[in-house]
């Protein structure tokens, strides 16, 4: 919500904005826009580059081997980088944020549905009918065994 | 949360009526794309042999409307949501799926290029022990979401189209599961594609933020205001540079070489085709329709994308010993060509559309050929790399004959189809005498001639030198490539002989906007 905001704000930034022109005046005004573009491209990389260098300057620096370890979680990086998983526990997963999409337009519509009436209904029923076209597709392939 | 959404809501809903012939194409391929899932799924193995050729005349079948509109519409722009049916064809429309020449002219050419990549993949995938049925449908969804970018003109339909191309896309190229460099090529592309979709995304928002709409037009309304600010330029730049990773512009090009090379190359035919064709449908749509004020923003920095890409593109051409990589490498020096109307769009916005369209057509069909011959050569030799094309002028002369064709025309030498798509391009180019329209010419100009230099090594390869295991027998052609080869052979000549076939379909108005 708080993020919407900000962008809805923009067009009032711009009117403020319009008095600096003047500053800017002997640069084209092509140029003066991508100065801009330039800038904010700077602005991105001096903002990682600053707090980098400045942690680097005061942190004390010791190295030792526990901690030059990739970390990850907490767990002991061990063996190589190719582990393996349960793909299992992926495909639930995936099945999952289908029906997760499911609801997210479900709900919504439930809470309008006499006002979206019959044109609704036969909406929902098409959304419906494709997703569980993805269920009938992992039952039939048999990923759903857990084997 | 809750509470705001009711009140956005509130409003009475007012039920569109539908212009059915108008969506059918999208229609027809949605619901053919379920048919032969379920039939899938029904019969699993039993229908396997059978759904190639399903899919492929689900693609044709989709045809059918794209004509019957492109016959009974007479150039009329027409929309989804027809809120006012007293005048239907030529006014009110909400805006967000317009069907106009230029859209149902890019829909023929996404069905038709589905089909013929539906050719090329047959044996392919059946011969090689790969998961074809989920393949096909995967081909069906994305030409669905290239059917809807045609159409769209509206920032959520572009979104949402370009991620349906895109999304089965990574998935297949990715496809050869069990081979190393196709993993690469899927996981290269899905990073980059990712990362292109959220700075395209970080770019619409800006352009959101400042029109209130996701409208392209409402968007070109509130951005007029006779100069531009720096949010205007930042929106417009990062949406721009989204597309680019998505037609291989440079400096975003880098995923394409690898991803081609470690696709199956009917995907990769798929990809420097059609895919490409889409990212280019967006840009067009974005910068003609929503953008037609900002030349000043726009022209400078899509002039300098056209003139690097080509020029990379070509130069790194030259050092390719792999013919899929060359014909990668390639494919960015064309994006290169196809980008450069766009930089003189101001004004002409018309023509600089049609020569791009003109360009996106005929390079469809020379491409898809060469493609279409390196995997019948491949199915010989077992590999793609330069020298491994010797001698086939010896055991595959009318094949040898078909790649000289598709060479020539990726040149640009007439008399097949190339030379119009290039001379299309350099003559919007120069039209109203400005340098930097000139300038990019002679930049386009210097680059046609290094690209017939590696273009033309491969011919040599093909009719001078000899074989490189001295095994001269026979390529035993499949049915489905020979006709592949065919179909695109005959378009690349016709193109070429008779472009009025071609300049006829790509001569519109203009690109229609949403109101």
């Amino acid at each position: 919500m708080g993020v919407q905001q900000n962008v809805a704000q923009i067009p009032v930034d711009l009117g403020s904005a319009q008095p600096r022109a003047v500053a800017f005046a002997p640069v084209s005004d092509f140029l003066r826009e991508y100065i801009v573009v330039g800038l904010f491209g700077a602005l991105a990389f001096g903002l990682v580059a600053a707090f980098i260098g400045l942690a680097s300057i005061f942190r004390p620096d010791r190295p030792t081997a526990d901690k030059v370890e990739n970390y990850e979680s907490g767990v002991d990086p061990v063996g190589s980088g190719w582990s393996q998983s349960q793909i299992r526990y992926y495909i639930f997963a995936l099945l999952f944020v289908m029906f997760d999409v499911e609801a997210v337009f479900i709900f919504p519509w439930a809470a309008r549905l006499e006002d979206l009436g019959v044109f609704g209904l036969v909406e929902m029923v098409i959304f419906i009918f494709i997703l569980a076209l993805g269920l009938a597709y992992a039952w039939r392939k048999g990923v759903l065994r857990w084997v | 949360m809750s509470g705001t959404f009711v009140t956005l809501v509130a409003a009475e809903i007012e039920r569109p009526s539908i212009d059915w012939h108008a969506i059918a194409p999208e229609l027809i391929l949605l619901g053919g794309g379920a048919l032969v899932t379920v039939i899938d799924l029904i019969w699993l193995e039993r229908v396997r042999k059978l759904i190639p050729t399903l899919t492929s005349l689900v693609f044709l079948v989709a045809l059918i409307p794209v004509i019957t509109l492109w016959a009974d519409g007479s150039g009329l722009p027409r929309g989804l949501w027809i809120i006012d049916e007293n005048v239907p064809a030529t006014g009110v429309w909400e805006g967000a799926f317009v069907v106009d020449n230029y859209s149902l002219v890019l829909k023929g050419l996404f069905l038709l290029s589905a089909y013929v990549i539906v050719l090329l993949s047959t044996n392919y995938m059946s011969e090689g022990d790969y998961y074809d049925s989920e393949y096909y449908q995967l081909i069906a969804a994305s030409v669905l979401g290239m059917l809807v970018m045609s159409s769209s003109r509206d920032l959520i339909s572009i979104f949402v189209a370009l991620e349906l191309v895109s999304i089965p896309a990574y998935l297949m190229a990715a496809w050869r599961k069990r081979d190393l460099k196709s993993n690469e090529a899927g996981l290269k592309y899905m990073l980059m594609g990712v990362f292109a979709s959220a700075i395209l995304l970080y770019g619409m928002s800006l352009l959101y933020g400042i029109a209130g709409s996701t409208l392209l037009s409402d968007i070109a309304a509130a951005i007029d205001i006779g100069e531009s600010r720096p949010v205007i330029t930042l929106g417009i730049v990062f949406t721009i540079i989204g597309f680019g990773f998505k037609v291989s512009a440079v400096p975003f090009h880098t995923w394409a070489p690898d991803t081609y090379e470690g696709a199956p190359t009917p995907l990769t035919a798929f990809l420097a085709v059609a895919s490409k064709a889409a990212g280019f449908v967006a840009l067009i749509n974005v910068v003609i329709v929503a953008l037609p004020t900002q030349a000043n923003v726009v022209e400078p920095f899509i002039w300098v994308l056209a003139a690097i890409t080509m020029t990379v593109g070509n130069l790194i051409a030259l050092r390719q010993t792999n013919l899929v990589r060359m014909l990668a490498y390639s494919g960015v020096a064309q994006a290169g060509y196809m980008l450069a109307p766009l930089a003189v769009y101001d004004g002409i916005s018309d023509r600089a559309t049609s020569a791009v369209v003109t360009y996106l057509v005929i390079y469809a069909a020379m491409n898809l050929g060469a493609f279409a011959v390196v995997i019948i050569a491949a199915r010989k030799t077992r590999s793609a790399e330069l020298s491994s094309y010797g001698g086939m002028f010896n055991y595959a002369p009318g094949l040898t004959l078909a790649m000289t064709i598709f060479l020539f025309s990726l040149a640009g030498i007439p008399p097949v189809g190339g030379w119009w798509a290039k001379f299309e391009v350099f003559r919007v180019l120069t039209e109203g005498n400005r340098t930097s329209g000139i300038a990019l010419a002679v930049i386009a100009a210097v680059n046609s001639v290094i690209a017939a230099f590696y273009y033309l090594n491969i011919a040599k390869q093909m009719w001078f030198l000899p074989s490189p295991d001295g095994d001269n027998s026979r390529i035993a052609i499949p049915p489905a490539l020979l006709a592949a080869v065919g179909l695109t052979v005959a378009a690349t000549i016709v193109s070429g002989v008779l472009p009025g076939v071609v300049s006829d379909m790509t001569d519109f108005v203009n690109v229609a906007a949403g109101q």
